[in-house]
């Protein structure tokens, strides 16, 4: 009887396994890869200010073409990570912060930063931050910070990217 | 065969299906995308620690870095206003009024979540394409060639599809009853 008990038993409790665990595990792997994929192609702890999404430019699934995307992959392990944000008059944007499960820690529009360039710092429980710096604290260290910038049409971007070039993201010294 | 060894092998082979299932069902939608308004669904728990395990998981494959509904409303549509499978053969007319959002705007995507090319390089429609007298009824014609006039979304020909509608800074009346909200009307017209 054992022959067929023992082994169904233990196929029906593994399936089980295999999907409950497979739903924890798939966030975080492709936030792995992703984190990976932006951090291969301009560093890590460092903002980048992507092209705009076509057909021909998707690092993400789902990609909106109305928005200019700028992304840091950030690692808390080389200590806390300092973001900067310049928003653009007039025009919606938000910082997000992404953790390793892909849950947002924080997220902020234009109009409640008071359309004003603000800096926040990434910090893992324990990490020492520079006194009177507003701190998010995340459970992971790595992640990703993503600000978005809505565009009425594809052509402002020319005139808009300087000021979302001085958006940054860096170690905290 | 010993009993140890068709055990291993059960095992593995049941992690593998169960991961296999895990996988296969975070594609195919939204996981608990509980709330529904015509042929549209969401969920106000995207991109929070409160989602469950199986919408977190949908997410991630399907629209990854997704805001919070206090941010963003992401709406999916799948069918037509009468349950149809969007279809890139058909033409479709897309109807509503301005919605209660800072900006929204509608995206057409392939049935695997990616923009697809086209000729006049429209992915996208969006609520500043509408003009004060089209506030109270917008038009915009969904379908793989251009209407002689008015709003044009391209879809492609041959090739089921996906929308996404997003309504970024929503106003609080509609994250107040997100169900019985205007949305837009999508309408089957003809099919090639």
């Amino acid at each position: 009887m054992n022959r067929f008990i023992l082994p169904a038993a233990a196929f029906l409790g593994a399936t089980l396994v295999g999907y409950l665990g497979g739903q924890v595990l798939i966030p975080r792997v492709i936030m792995a890869i992703a984190t990976k994929g932006i951090a291969a192609r301009t560093g890590i702890n460092t903002m980048a200010h992507g092209k705009l999404a076509t057909p021909e430019n998707q690092p993400i699934v789902r990609p909106s073409p109305d928005l200019a995307y700028s992304t840091c992959a950030f690692d808390l392990s080389q200590g806390p990570v300092r973001i900067n944000v310049v928003p653009v008059a007039g025009r919606y944007s938000s910082l997000s912060i992404f953790d390793a499960r892909t849950d947002v820690a924080f997220v902020r529009n234009d109009i409640q930063a008071g359309g004003k360039p603000y800096s926040i710092t990434l910090a893992r429980d324990g990490q020492s931050v520079p006194a009177g710096s507003e701190t998010v604290r995340l459970k992971y260290d790595r992640g990703i910070a993503l600000i978005r910038l809505l565009l009425a049409n594809p052509a402002e971007i020319g005139a808009l990217d300087g000021v979302r070039q001085q958006s940054g993201c860096a170690v905290v010294k | 065969m010993k009993t140890w060894l068709r055990v291993s092998l059960a095992t593995i082979a049941g992690l593998a299906l169960g991961a296999g299932a895990a996988w296969t069902m975070a594609g195919k939608g939204f996981g608990r995308a509980d709330i529904v308004n015509g042929p549209w669904t969401t969920s106000l728990s995207f991109g929070t620690s409160e989602t469950d395990a199986s919408t977190r998981a949908s997410v991630a494959r399907r629209g990854l870095l997704a805001l919070p509904s206090t941010e963003t409303i992401y709406w999916q549509a799948s069918v037509d206003s009468d349950g149809n499978p969007l279809d890139g053969n058909c033409t479709y007319a897309m109807t509503g009024t301005a919605l209660d959002a800072r900006w929204w705007s509608i995206t057409f995507y392939d049935k695997a979540g990616y923009l697809v090319a086209n000729p006049a390089n429209i992915w996208s429609f969006s609520g500043a394409a509408i003009t004060d007298a089209e506030k109270a009824a917008w038009r915009v014609t969904l379908g793989p060639n251009r209407p002689a006039t008015g709003h044009w979304l391209p879809s492609k020909k041959g090739k089921g599809f996906d929308l996404t509608l997003r309504l970024y800074n929503p106003g609080a009346a509609f994250r107040a009853a997100p169900a019985t909200s205007a949305l837009p009307v999508i309408k089957r017209e003809t099919c090639a």
